[in-house]
C-alpha cells in the first residue's frame, strides 16, 4: 500500500525535504499495523529496517533491563540500519496496537549516499537522537 | 362469647391485618438492605472520595480543579491495574526495569500487560527515572488512593 506524501511530510524526520525528495521516501515505506505485545526489532539481529511510528506506543529495552518508550507520531525505532553497529542494539516491542512505516535501511543508506544534501538533513536529525538514546543503550545515564 | 364472634367484637381482625403489615414491612425493608449490601459497604470503602464528592458540590468555585484531580476521572480498570502493579513494584524494588514488570504482570495473569502500563505510564503512575529505570510516583498514588 503506497504510503501518502502528506504523512512523511509531516515527520520531523523529513520536514525539510523538497517535494522530489519525499516522493522518493514515499515510495520506499511501508505500512505496518502492529499488535500489543509484538515484537519489530530484536537485540541483536542485523539492522535490516527502519522504522517510524504513525500511531500505538512502543518500549525499546537494551540489557540490563534498562528500557526507553516512544508515545510520539514520527519517532524511529531501528536507527542502527543507518548508523554502526548495523545490529539492533534493542528489542522493540508494542505497547499497544498501532501503525508503522518500515523502510530498508539499504535503501535509505542508499538515498542518503547518493543525495549529499539530504543526507545532511536527515544525519543531522538521525545523530541528535542518536546521542539522546546513546547512555540507554551502554548505560551510562 | 366465642370464635370468630369474639375476634371480630375485640377487634380481632384489625390487630391480625396491623400484625402482618409490621410483619412483612420488617420483612421488605430487610431484603432491601441485604440487596443493597454490596452498594453500601463500596460506598464504606471509598468513603475518602465520597468525601471529596460532596465537598466538591459545596464548592462551585473550585469544582473543575477537584474532579480534575479526583481519582474519579480515572476508570476503575486503570485504579485497579495500578494497585495490582503497586504491589508488584513493591516486591520488585524500586527503581525497576519496566520489561520486567510487564513480565511479572503476565505471569501474574494480568489480562494485556503492555498496554496496561502503558495506560499507567500515559496516566502518570510509572515514570521514567532519567536512566532507563522507572519508579512509581507517589503524588499520583496520594492523588487515586490506589
Amino acid at each position: 500500500m503506497p504510503v501518502d506524501i502528506n504523512i512523511i511530510d509531516s515527520l520531523n524526520l523529513f520536514e525539510d525535504l523538497s517535494h522530489a525528495e519525499l516522493e522518493e521516501i514515499a515510495s520506499l515505506m511501508r505500512r505496518i499495523r502492529v499488535t500489543e505485545g509484538e515484537a519489530i526489532t530484536r537485540q541483536g539481529d542485523p539492522a535490516h529496517t527502519i522504522f517510524i511510528i504513525l500511531s500505538g506506543n512502543f518500549m525499546v529495552f537494551f540489557k540490563e533491563g534498562r528500557s526507553y518508550t516512544l508515545h510520539n507520531k514520527g519517532d524511529i525505532i531501528g536507527l542502527s540500519t543507518v548508523v554502526i553497529p548495523f545490529y539492533y542494539t534493542g528489542t522493540a516491542v508494542a505497547l499497544s496496537d498501532g501503525v508503522v512505516l518500515s523502510m530498508p535501511g539499504r535503501e535509505l543508506l542508499r538515498l542518503i549516499e547518493s543525495n549529499p544534501v539530504l543526507s545532511d538533513k536527515i544525519m543531522k536529525k538521525i545523530n541528535q537522537i542518536v546521542s539522546a538514546r546513546l547512555p540507554f543503550v551502554t548505560g551510562g545515564c | 362469647m366465642y370464635g370468630l364472634d369474639a375476634i371480630t367484637a375485640n377487634n380481632g381482625w384489625h390487630m391480625a391485618a396491623l400484625g402482618i403489615s409490621i410483619v412483612f414491612t420488617g420483612l421488605i425493608l430487610l431484603s432491601f438492605t441485604v440487596a443493597q449490601l454490596h452498594n453500601i459497604l463500596r460506598l464504606f470503602d471509598n468513603r475518602d472520595a465520597c468525601c471529596k464528592k460532596i465537598r466538591g458540590l459545596f464548592k462551585k468555585n473550585n469544582n473543575k480543579q477537584e474532579v480534575g484531580n479526583s481519582d474519579l476521572t480515572l476508570p476503575n480498570n486503570i485504579k485497579e491495574a495500578a494497585g495490582q502493579c503497586k504491589l508488584l513494584i513493591e516486591r520488585i524494588g524500586e527503581p525497576f526495569s519496566l520489561p520486567r514488570l510487564i513480565e511479572l504482570s503476565e505471569k501474574c495473569g494480568m489480562s494485556h500487560p503492555c498496554s496496561t502500563i502503558n495506560d499507567l505510564i500515559l496516566a502518570g503512575f510509572i515514570v521514567p527515572d532519567g536512566k532507563g529505570y522507572y519508579v512509581w510516583n507517589q503524588d499520583d498514588q496520594n492523588r487515586s488512593g490506589a
